[in-house]
């Protein structure tokens, strides 16, 4: 039957020669494990489309809504911890085999001639990833998430002269609102994987155009070594894939992604930590000091990004082999081992805990007007119901004989009020007193 | 070929590529625009009520709360701020923009070290906004304050972080 169906096609668009094209394409000096990390990045790159296509079912891209909708996915919808988990875990799988698969490249020395646009596309290809990891952290809006985009914004902000217009054209505005997440979603969504299946597609094509660069051993490329890409390097592929998606499956489901509290501008007790990928860069921006601070935020990562397009054209020698290539080993060797050192410190910069300033009385009143009910028809900074007066400043107002008086029978101190007698111990009222005395 | 055909045939390559090149820059002007405009609008900040004065005490920094109405896009919301505010001996008010000068972190008064720390990147200042240690390029942002019937008033302007200067965002 299915014979039958693909010789149906064969014979009208020739479909097993373009298989055995594929099928047949050689792969100097033979299969190899180190091959398998592009092709895994291929893969990653459908399972985030698939997942990210699947929570945009139920996710809202406005700050009214957004939380409560991943609120939403992660504890109401079937396998939303999953799904979400998954596309999770998938973006640090990304960040971790993109990374691994440059050093592969850089280290084979096969991005030199006639590699040099392969290279390119890559480097193209890991700034969208980075940008997909930080239009993807806002998203969920909560406080990691608007934290980390004050300060990624921030950081755009001080890139000298156009700094100020980078910052509000990527904010949608001078603050954090509406207009930054729809902008971010439409960018996280459309632009980027459309941009970043366009370029994958070009680097896979320009490769194959190009030539694949086999081992670094050109002794080694020899015809006689020389492997069709399947079945060998497909299996092998196909093997690390699995594992791959094991792991981020059962990441999903031991260590869900995570989900902070919705967002709070005004929160100064927060203490914001960037994805663990991005703790390098969170090091870097604690290092410089003063007017140094460009120099982490802009100068350092140009150059870091300039180098990486700048490398085919500057190492030209065709010598690939790393232990004739000892300088830049060294330096990537420096650069790596760099990389890991500033992450592991950002991982343990120290928090900075917010002393209480509010005493505890202060904070059980508090519960205590939640839980009571009172903003059904008071408001504190606009938050509540408009029946009764609004409280925002009561502790200015009232002094504290007259709230308590109030509180046992509000109808003999404020002849009319249609505020019930409130019902509460002594020492309840007590800390509630304290509360109204705080909101001045 | 003879030359009438050569500019007849260079006649039609340009005449294409004036087509797209047109279609091409108008159609970037109109999505250039429409993405980018609406973001470079001005805010107008006005002035807010952030509480009584009376219960400031002199070289202890309190914060403060207050809603004000913003546009955001196609909505106007309260938007809730925070601002540090400080009673200096000669009784003048200052208040401090919420967010740290370096990247925009909420920054909080350490009581025992007397002095402001942000949980983010390491700055420090002293009660005046002056800049102790870390990466921020200059002290803390002081807003428009002023005091009537013994409320104070304070002016929520943003401005743009990580740079020496201070200027509205």
């Amino acid at each position: 039957m299915m014979t039958k169906l693909i010789d149906w096609i064969d014979e009208r668009i020739s479909i097993r020669t373009l298989w055995s094209a594929v099928a047949n394409r050689p792969i100097p000096g033979g299969a190899s494990w180190f091959y398998v990390l592009g092709s895994t990045l291929l893969f990653i790159f459908i399972l985030q489309m698939l997942s990210g296509i699947f929570l945009a079912l139920y996710y809202v891209p406005t700050p009214d809504h957004a939380y409560a909708s991943v609120k939403f996915i992660q504890n109401e919808a079937a396998f939303g911890g999953l799904v979400r988990g998954m596309h999770h875990w998938g973006a640090s799988f990304m960040m971790v085999l993109i990374a691994l698969h440059m050093l592969r490249v850089f280290v084979f020395g096969s991005y030199k001639k006639p590699r040099e646009m392969v290279w390119l596309l890559g480097v193209g290809l890991i700034g969208i990833v980075f940008g997909f990891a930080f239009t993807g952290y806002l998203l969920p809006w909560d406080q990691k998430a608007y934290w980390a985009t004050v300060i990624g914004t921030n950081v755009a902000g001080t890139v000298p002269m156009v700094g100020g217009l980078l910052l509000k054209i990527l904010r949608g505005g001078s603050e954090l609102g509406n207009l930054t997440l729809s902008r971010f979603f439409a960018i996280h969504t459309y632009v980027l994987p459309w941009s970043l299946a366009l370029l994958a597609g070009l680097h896979v094509f320009v490769m194959e155009l190009a030539g694949p660069g086999g081992k670094w051993d050109p002794a080694r490329n020899s015809p006689d070594r020389t492997e069709p890409l399947f079945p060998n390097q497909i299996f092998k592929d196909s093997i690390f894939v699995l594992f791959v998606f094991l792991a981020i499956a059962a990441l999903a489901l031991v260590s869900p992604a995570g989900l902070e509290p919705q967002a709070d501008p005004t929160d100064t007790t927060y203490n914001p930590r960037p994805e663990w990928y991005f703790y390098f860069v969170f090091q870097l921006l604690r290092i410089f000091e003063g007017s140094y601070e460009v120099v982490g935020t802009f100068v350092l990562p140009t150059i870091a990004g300039m180098l990486l397009v700048l490398l085919p054209f500057v190492d030209r020698r065709p010598e690939r082999a790393p232990a004739k290539r000892r300088v830049l080993m060294s330096l990537g060797g420096v650069t790596v081992v760099g990389v890991i050192a500033l992450t592991i410190m950002g991982a343990m910069a120290p928090v900075v805990q917010a002393p209480s300033v509010t005493s505890p009385s202060v904070l059980a009143g508090r519960l205590l007007y939640d839980k009571n009910g009172c903003s059904a028809c008071h408001s504190i900074h606009a938050k509540g119901g408009t029946i009764g007066p609004d409280l925002t400043h009561v502790g200015a107002k009232r002094d504290r004989d007259w709230l308590v008086r109030h509180f046992k029978d509000p109808q003999a101190v404020s002849p009319g009020s249609i505020m019930p007698k409130t019902a509460l111990p002594e020492n309840d009222l007590k800390e509630l007193t304290d509360y109204m005395q705080s909101l001045r | 070929m003879s030359n009438h055909d050569v500019s007849r045939r260079s006649f039609m390559v340009r005449t294409i590529i004036a087509i797209f090149a047109f279609i091409g820059a108008a159609f970037a002007a109109a999505l250039g625009g429409f993405g980018i405009m609406p973001a470079l609008k001005k805010r107008e900040p006005g002035w807010s009520d952030a509480g009584s004065v009376a219960d400031l005490t002199e070289g202890l920094p309190q914060e403060r709360r207050f809603a004000e109405i913003v546009k955001s896009g196609w909505q106007s919301e309260k938007q809730e701020r925070t601002i540090w505010i400080v009673r200096k001996a000669d009784n003048t008010l200052t208040a401090y923009a919420s967010s740290c000068p370096h990247l925009g972190c909420g920054y909080r008064w350490v009581e025992a070290e007397q002095r402001f720390a942000c949980p983010c990147h390491g700055s420090i200042f002293d009660i005046n906004g002056k800049v102790l240690a870390g990466p921020a390029p200059r002290p803390l942002d002081t807003l428009p304050v002023r005091v009537e019937n013994g409320r104070l008033l304070v002016q929520y302007e943003v401005y743009q972080l990580g740079i020496a200067q201070k200027l509205p965002a």
